[in-house]
């Protein structure tokens, strides 16, 4: 059995900071991005952008229940507070329920 | 009696046992607290998803991800989840003895994971199928295992449960009856509001698709769980035969140092009685 499946890594955050007026002005969603040892995020954010087959998407508070398959991707996750983050998709599953979006990285 | 330099020898020996005994059971029990903690925080997810699948799907056939056309071979594919090596006290024996209750040459096929149940299979005259080693990092590609076991009809995982520090068990399982029953909802008038639906929810790329995917996704995690148990269940099987081995070997190491000392008195004396004797005759020679 191969053990290299190389665990998804935290891309290096990019700089761009949240614009102040979608910090105040929006309302936020609990986001979790996780995997069976790691958890990469965790935490209010404002948006979390994805791939999957049917091509890029974004999720923002108050998304309609929703359940698919990311295909392999940077996931982008704009948090309430600080710099946007990047985490690198090899396999996952999305599930957004009453605007709290939960990543399954790896399954 | 033996010498008193040649009983020191042996309990050097001995002692030393102890060392490495001792080192390997504290090195057991490090490992049960890292693997222990990991298999909590797995579980944890592992639950989460397994919830997912339970609410969309209440029905209880369980394809392994195969479609309707795959013809599968028909047998039964005998998965068996054993340690790396030895040192993990008897608990790849009571599996492989579990495992030859249920074989039949005619009817099963052999999956080992580790090279220990593979040694063991060789001296209980089997021979496997397949074999893989088992992996020791967390992030496990279960994927290899899958290919075969979507080949064949029905499914059969031998592993190792730990229940606590004194106490593992040997498990067998029906695979496709696991995730079926993971799968299963007891009481369907509980799931309304929470059935994952086309209803309330919008899937992508379709709702069939995500099923099928979820399919494959929760034998991955199923198998997955098996060997993280199994690993567990192998450290603390290690801890206790350690353990033990540490208790006799001390016993033994102490049981020498007793018989050194007898020893070495009875050389003492022996010596003594010589020098008396020798001392007698000499004042018996002087008085005549």
């Amino acid at each position: 059995m191969a053990e290299d499946a190389p665990p998804p890594e935290a891309v290096a955050a990019e700089a761009e900071e949240a614009p102040e007026a979608a910090k105040n002005g929006k309302t936020s969603m609990p986001v979790k991005v996780y995997a069976p040892f790691q958890v990469y995020f965790e935490g209010e954010a404002l948006s979390v952008s994805a791939v999957n087959e049917t091509g890029p998407f974004d999720i923002l508070p108050k998304h309609h229940n929703f359940l698919c398959m990311l295909v392999p991707c940077v996931l982008k996750i704009q948090p309430v507070e600080g710099a946007e983050k990047s985490i690198k998709i090899h396999r996952a599953l999305m599930h957004v329920k009453a605007d709290r979006v939960v990543v399954f990285m790896d399954v | 009696m033996r010498r008193p330099l040649e009983i020191k020898a042996e309990e050097a020996s001995v002692r030393s046992v102890v060392s490495l005994t001792s080192a390997l059971e504290t090195l057991s029990s490090m490992q049960i607290a890292k693997t222990k903690n990991k298999v909590l925080i797995s579980n944890q997810f592992f639950d989460e998803v397994w919830n997912i699948y339970k609410q969309i799907r209440v029905d209880v056939l369980f394809n392994f991800g195969r479609t309707p056309e795959e013809k599968p071979i028909d047998k039964e594919l005998m998965i068996l989840i054993t340690a790396k090596a030895g040192l993990s006290g008897d608990i790849d024996q009571r599996l492989i003895r579990k495992f030859l209750e249920h074989y039949d040459e005619a009817k099963n096929d052999v999956l080992v994971v580790g090279h220990h149940g593979a040694l063991k299979l060789k001296q209980a005259h089997v021979d496997h199928n397949y074999y893989f080693e088992l992996p020791e990092k967390d992030y496990i590609n279960v994927n290899p295992l899958m290919d075969i076991i979507r080949r064949y009809a029905k499914s059969r995982i031998f592993y190792q449960n730990y229940i606590s520090l004194s106490q593992q068990e040997i498990k067998d399982v029906d695979l496709s009856e696991v995730v079926s029953s993971k799968g299963r909802v007891a009481d369907l008038s509980t799931i309304s509001d929470d059935l994952v639906s086309e209803k309330n929810y919008i899937f992508e790329p379709s709702s069939y698709q995500v099923a099928a995917y979820l399919e494959n996704s929760i034998l991955r995690l199923t198998i997955s769980q098996f060997i993280y148990d199994s690993r567990l269940a192998q450290v603390a099987s290690r801890f206790k035969a350690m353990s033990a081995a540490k208790e006799r070997s001390m016993e033994t190491a102490n049981e020498l140092h007793t018989e050194f000392n007898r020893a070495k008195r009875l050389q003492v004396d022996t010596r003594l009685k010589e020098s008396l004797a020798g001392l007698k005759k000499i004042r018996a020679g002087g008085a005549s």
